[in-house]
């Protein structure tokens, strides 16, 4: 029996083998310069923000109405504060039970057709720019001509039209989720005579916990940033609201306020707009935070 | 478990399958399939991966009605009912008809309402009668000692061995009177492998029994009857003493002896 070499079968390449660890090198060089040229202004936002606007960054500021002149000069931002609860209430009503009920039936019931165009559907809304939503939000809720709600520039037609922009988040997130659930489980249900509903609501429902919570933070998330869709649905109050809709049903919002105070021609006013920035910052900084928190308590306690 | 025991069948035949071809799209999987299954017996079916046999199983119990693409030619008769008629309600159907999956897949949940969840979604409300069954079904199995002071755990804290055992109580809740086991034990380990073997030569004194299988040896050890698919095809069926020993097939006759 021929005995086996422990010669290489091919000559090792030297100058192959310097090279690659060279352009292995040259990949890790880049991906950090882009790590950092990408956070930068990040950094830098949170920066300027803050070293701008760090003087009225106190209790008072968030718990105090604005007053003087222009209105703002003196008081706080809770018109706003108050105004995004508001409207994160309002559109979470709307884009929750959609949301949650369109990404069920595309991962669920659906047949594949009508999976397909739903989906299609979904990714065109998310695509949608948002001061396309504000016009059509302004004739369907706020026109006060012609057909539609006629809900005046109002909390009520802001949130509903900031709910539209939510809902596909929610939809795209809430399908993923159930899609990433084991098909054993579903199929554990269905094998014990299970209709699809109650495995549903039984199994997958709990198991996907975590990603349909982070579809919903996700999307308050987007909304709480969102200017140009409440221009013309809402606009601005720089009072408590009296309502939802018509005359007084306007509420504030942090992101118009800072669409607002930064074309005043007023250094206070720029002042408090970047303050107001830190405070949108922080808020959705906390979003984030309680979407991590509800992610590791999904897996750590229901999977 | 003597309510198991069903006397209205004379010839002692539960499941008669008669000429049973199954597509997916224009894939043939199933080729003209004859067979019938005894009551209280254990029934293996065997063959490599890809055979059709795991399909096979689906069918029946309906559980190929969500795959899209299925089509299906043939009866199946339980009981003397086909149940891919129009009357049958697959839900009825599928609680007289137990199955265990490959991986063991206990819902997140606890030990205690894994098992419940079969006679909650039948509309069973009495907290004693759940509770007591639960309890009888754990016992069956033979889990009942290991996991008394943790029912209220998650099921996904027990090995996976425990797991599989509770697939098993979970699937006889409902107190049905076929069991289907699409490889109970391919995820196992030899000692909990040995314990679910145990389970399920005990168990066909209460359930009629089909179990898929690639594994020879196991089959040999629980069978009364066997089955060989290859392609779709059934190749062979008969009794197990005669299946194993002097198989008439000369494919079946180099599977069994391992020369695939």
């Amino acid at each position: 029996m021929e005995q086996q070499s422990h010669e290489p079968v091919f000559p090792a390449n030297r100058g192959y083998l310097k090279r690659k660890k060279f352009y292995n090198n040259v990949a890790v060089f880049f991906a950090i310069t882009a790590f950092i040229i990408g956070s930068f202004p990040v950094f830098h936002i949170i920066y300027k923000a803050v070293s701008i606007g760090y003087k009225y960054l106190n209790w008072h500021f968030i718990s105090t109405l604005p007053t003087g002149f222009p209105i703002g000069a003196e008081g706080g931002i809770l018109n706003a504060v108050i105004g995004d609860l508001y409207l994160i209430v309002i559109a979470s009503i709307l884009a929750v039970p959609i949301g949650i009920g369109t990404g069920l039936y595309l991962s669920l019931f659906g047949k594949k057709r009508v999976n397909g165009f739903l989906r299609l559907l979904n990714e065109l809304m998310i695509g949608i720019p948002s001061i396309v939503w504000g016009i059509v939000g302004f004739y369907v809720f706020s026109t006060n001509a012609g057909p539609g709600f006629h809900f005046g520039f109002s909390a009520l037609a802001g949130g509903l039209t900031l709910g539209f922009i939510m809902t596909p988040i929610i939809t795209l997130l809430t399908e993923q989720a159930v899609n990433q659930i084991p098909a054993s489980y579903i199929e554990g249900a269905l094998a014990l005579g299970a209709t699809k509903w109650q495995a549903t609501r039984a199994v997958i429902l709990k198991a996907a916990l975590g990603g349909i919570f982070t579809g919903i933070l996700l999307g308050v998330m987007n909304i709480i940033g969102q200017t140009a869709p409440l221009l013309f649905t809402n606009y601005y109050n720089t009072g408590m609201p009296t309502g939802v809709t018509g005359p007084g049903g306007a509420v504030g919002d942090l992101a118009m306020l800072i669409f607002i105070y930064i074309h005043e021609p007023s250094k206070i006013l720029h002042y408090k707009a970047e303050a107001a920035s830190v405070v949108l910052l922080f808020f959705i900084f906390a979003l984030d935070l309680g979407l991590r928190l509800i992610n590791y308590l999904a897996k750590r306690f229901i999977l | 478990m003597p309510e198991n025991i069903k006397k209205d069948n004379a010839d002692n035949i539960i499941v008669d399958v008669k000429d049973l071809n199954f597509y997916y799209g224009k894939y043939h999987l199933l080729k003209s399939v004859n067979l019938y299954f005894k009551k209280n017996s254990v029934c293996t079916l065997l063959g490599p991966s890809g055979c059709g046999k795991s399909t096979f199983l689906r069918t029946l119990n309906r559980m190929n009605d969500y795959t899209e693409g299925a089509k299906l030619t043939g009866e199946v008769l339980i009981n003397g009912k086909n149940i891919y008629d129009k009357s049958v309600d697959v839900v009825e159907l599928r609680r007289d008809i137990g199955m265990v999956f490959q991986n063991p897949n206990p819902f997140p949940k606890s030990i205690f309402d894994n098992i419940a969840f079969g006679l909650k979604i039948h509309g069973i409300k009495n907290k004693d009668f759940i509770v007591e069954r639960v309890e009888k079904c754990l016992k069956y199995s033979g889990l009942y000692d290991e996991v008394k002071d943790k029912l209220n755990k998650s099921a996904l804290s027990l090995s996976g061995g425990q797991q599989q055992r509770l697939c098993i109580a979970r699937a006889i809740a409902t107190n049905p009177s076929i069991l289907l086991m699409d490889e109970p034990t391919a995820y196992l380990d030899p000692v909990s492998t040995s314990i679910i073997l145990d389970l399920i030569n005990s168990f066909k004194k209460y359930y009629t029994i089909i179990v898929v299988s690639h594994n020879v040896q196991q089959s040999g050890r629980i069978s009364d009857y066997s089955g060989f698919f290859l392609d779709g095809e059934l190749i062979e069926f008969d009794e197990a003493g005669n299946f194993f020993t002097r198989p008439k097939d000369k494919r079946t006759e180099n599977f069994i002896t391992s020369r695939y």
